[in-house]
C-alpha cells in the first residue's frame, strides 16, 4: 500500500469522504489538520469527483395509502372501553404504519375490553384468525399504549412509540421548567418548581432517569431525576458552566459540555457524577452532545472553524471528524435510533429549520420549519419545537401533529427509547 | 492560543508519526496546549444572580453576532476592570450572555465561551485567572427582550459581578 499526501486544493467534503473510507486524520488544534493517510490511487480516483451536497427543498419521500396496513378498531368493551378505545384509535394513527378503516375493507381487526385498570386485547385477521391476544394492567391511558405498540411490533416488526415518554421545557409557570408527559404530549405534569432556569432536559432508557441544566445554585448544573422515586440530586457542578447532558444509551453515564478546564468542551461522567473524562479539545465551543445506538460514538456541534458545525467523535477519546451538515449553521444534533441519520437544527436566513442528513453520504435536507428536533425510537418520526407548540413529524408521510400547545414557550424536547 | 514557534507542533507530529501504526489512537493528553486557563473552585453562596455579588460597577462587553472576540473597541472596559482589580483584593464572576439568534444549548456554550474570553483578556493585564469565575446564561435575560436588531447587540454581552 503506498504511502503520500493529499493534494493541497482538497476540498473538505473529498477530505471526509477520504476519512470515512478509512484514511486517518488526527486534529492537533484549530486550523492546523496533520493528516496521514494512507490509500491507494485507485481509492483516490473513486472519491475525487464527489463535491458538497446542499440541499433546501423539503423532504419529498411519500407512502401511498395502500403501502400502509388496513385496520379497523372496534369499540372495546366493558366500563373503560370508551376512554381506553379512544388512545388506542389515536395511537395506532399516530404510528403511521396503518390505515385506519372500516370494518368490511379492513385486513385486522382491534378490539377487546377494558374495565377495572385491565385491558383485554385482541387482534384477528379478516378471516377471524387470532394474531394477537393479550391482557395488560395500568392506566387507561397506559394500558392503551401498551396494546397499541404490541400491535405495531405484531403486524408491521417496528418498535411501537406509544409507551415512550417525552420531557421538555416550558414557560406556562412564568419561568422556565421541565415537564413530563407521554409521547403524544398527554398527560403532561411539571417535574421541576425551581422557579430559577431549568433547561435541556435528557431522558435516559425507558425513562428511568431524567437530566437537566438547572440553574438553582447560580451557576449552570446538571441535575438528575430519578422519575420512580422523584428524587433529585446535584451530580455536576464543576467551576464554570455545566449543560446539556445526554444520558448513553445504557443509561449509566452521560455527555455534557463543561467549562472547567478554561474552554466549553464535550466531557464524559458517570451519572452520579464524579470525574469527568473530557473528549474534545479545541479552541471553539462544543455543545449538543448525541450517543450513537450503540454508544460508541457522539455527534456534537462545534464552532471551531467558524459557525457550527457537526462532528463525530469515538467515546473512547481520538480524532473528530466531521459530518457534512451541509448548511453554515447546524446545532443541535439527535443521532437516529437505528443509527443511519442524523437530525438536526439549522439556522438559515434568520429562522430556524430541521435538517435529516443520513450518515452514509449525501447533505442534509430540511424537512420542517422548527429547532431542536429528537427521534422516536422507530427512527421513522421527529419530536420538535416550533414557537410554543411542539410537533411530532412522521417523516415517511410527511404528516405533522401538533402535540403540545398552550404551556406558554416550549422548547428542547427530549425523547425516551 | 497561537502557536509560538514550531517545536511543540513538530513534537507532536513526530508523536502522531510514531503511533501511525496504532488503530486511531489520540496522541494528545490532557493539559496540552489547546487549554485556557483552568477556572477556580467555586466560592460558597456565591452566585452572579445571589445578593453578595455587585452588578453594574462596571460596563459590560459588547460582542458582535456569534463572536467571542473581544474587539479592540471593548478593550478599554476590561482594562478598567482590571485597574479596579489591581486595586482590590475582591474577586470577580464574569456572566456571558448571547442574543436569540441561535439556539439553546449552543447559546449557552457561547456565552461561557463570551466569558473566558474577557476573562483571557484580564488574565492577559496581569489579573490572576485563580480570581476570576465564569458563568453562561446563554440567551436567558436578555438586557432589552424586545427582540429588535438593535435589542440584540445589547444581549450579545458580558456582564461583570464583584463577589463581596
Amino acid at each position: 500500500m503506498k504511502r503520500t499526501t493529499p493534494p493541497r486544493n482538497i476540498s473538505r467534503a473529498q477530505a471526509e469522504a477520504v476519512s470515512s473510507a478509512g484514511m486517518r486524520r488526527r486534529k492537533l488544534a484549530a486550523g492546523y489538520l496533520l493528516r496521514l493517510p494512507r490509500y491507494t490511487l485507485a481509492g483516490w480516483l473513486l472519491f475525487l469527483p464527489l463535491s458538497p451536497v446542499v440541499a433546501e427543498e423539503a423532504a419529498t419521500i411519500t407512502v401511498r395509502k395502500g403501502d400502509r396496513v388496513s385496520l379497523a378498531v372496534t369499540p372495546l368493551g366493558g366500563s373503560s372501553g370508551d376512554a381506553v378505545t379512544s388512545v388506542l384509535r389515536h395511537d395506532l394513527d399516530l404510528a403511521g404504519w396503518f390505515q385506519l378503516v372500516p370494518e368490511a375493507r379492513a385486513s385486522y381487526l382491534v378490539g377487546g375490553s377494558a374495565s377495572g385498570g385491565a385491558l383485554q386485547g385482541k387482534v384477528t385477521d379478516s378471516r377471524g384468525s387470532i394474531v394477537l391476544a393479550k391482557t395488560y394492567t395500568g392506566s387507561h391511558r397506559e394500558v392503551a399504549h401498551q396494546f397499541a405498540d404490541d400491535v405495531v411490533e405484531t403486524l408491521t416488526s417496528n418498535l411501537g412509540m406509544a409507551t415512550t415518554k417525552i420531557a421538555f421545557v416550558a414557560t406556562a409557570s412564568g419561568s422556565k421548567e421541565i415537564y413530563l408527559a407521554d409521547y403524544d404530549g398527554k398527560n403532561s405534569r411539571r417535574l421541576t418548581s425551581d422557579e430559577s432556569i431549568s433547561v435541556a432536559p435528557s431522558l435516559g432508557p425507558g425513562a428511568a432517569q431524567l437530566a437537566y441544566t438547572g440553574y438553582l445554585g447560580g451557576y449552570p448544573d446538571v441535575y438528575l431525576i430519578d422519575l420512580a422515586s422523584g428524587a433529585r440530586k446535584k451530580v455536576v457542578s464543576s467551576p464554570g458552566t455545566n449543560s446539556g447532558a445526554a444520558i448513553s444509551p445504557d443509561g449509566r453515564g452521560m455527555a455534557l459540555t463543561m467549562s472547567k478546564d478554561g474552554n466549553p468542551e464535550i466531557y464524559l461522567t458517570s451519572l452520579r457524577g464524579g470525574s469527568a473524562r473530557r473528549l474534545t479539545r479545541t479552541r471553539g465551543v462544543e455543545s449538543s452532545p448525541t450517543w450513537s445506538p450503540d454508544g460508541r460514538q457522539l455527534i456534537y456541534s462545534s464552532d471551531e472553524g467558524g459557525r457550527p458545525q457537526l462532528f463525530r467523535i469515538a467515546a473512547g477519546g481520538g480524532a473528530s471528524r466531521r459530518v457534512g451538515g451541509g448548511f453554515a449553521y447546524c446545532t443541535d444534533p439527535s443521532w437516529s435510533p437505528d443509527g443511519k441519520k442524523v437530525a438536526y437544527t439549522v439556522r438559515s436566513g434568520g429562522s430556524f429549520s430541521v435538517a435529516v442528513m443520513e450518515l452514509g453520504g449525501g447533505g442534509g435536507r430540511i424537512v420542517a420549519s422548527g429547532q431542536n428536533p429528537v427521534w422516536g425510537r422507530n427512527a421513522r418520526h421527529l419530536i420538535y419545537n416550533l414557537g410554543s407548540n411542539l410537533n411530532l413529524l412522521d417523516l415517511q408521510s410527511g404528516r405533522i401533529t401538533t402535540i403540545v400547545s398552550g404551556l406558554g414557550k416550549v422548547s428542547e424536547p427530549t425523547w425516551s427509547h | 492560543m497561537k502557536f509560538q514557534n514550531k517545536l511543540p507542533y513538530l513534537l507532536l507530529a513526530a508523536f502522531t508519526l510514531a503511533s501511525c501504526k496504532t488503530q486511531d489512537r489520540y496522541a494528545g493528553v490532557d493539559g496540552d496546549f489547546i487549554n485556557g486557563v483552568p477556572l477556580p473552585d467555586r466560592q460558597d453562596g456565591a452566585s452572579f444572580l445571589g445578593g453578595n455579588v455587585a452588578k453594574g460597577s462596571f460596563q459590560p462587553v459588547q460582542f458582535g453576532y456569534d463572536s467571542d472576540k473581544v474587539a479592540d473597541s471593548e478593550m478599554g472596559k476590561v482594562e478598567a476592570v482590571a485597574l479596579a482589580m489591581r486595586r482590590s483584593s475582591a474577586d470577580l464572576i464574569i456572566a456571558g450572555f448571547t442574543d436569540q439568534r441561535g439556539t439553546e444549548e449552543y447559546n449557552r456554550g457561547l456565552g461561557e465561551q463570551r466569558a473566558l474570553a474577557v476573562r483571557q483578556a484580564l488574565i492577559a493585564q496581569g489579573i490572576s485567572g485563580g480570581r476570576i469565575q465564569t458563568v453562561s446564561f446563554g440567551e436567558e435575560l436578555p438586557a432589552d427582550p424586545s427582540g429588535s436588531e438593535s435589542a440584540a447587540a445589547v444581549n450579545r454581552r458580558a456582564e461583570f459581578g464583584v463577589i463581596r
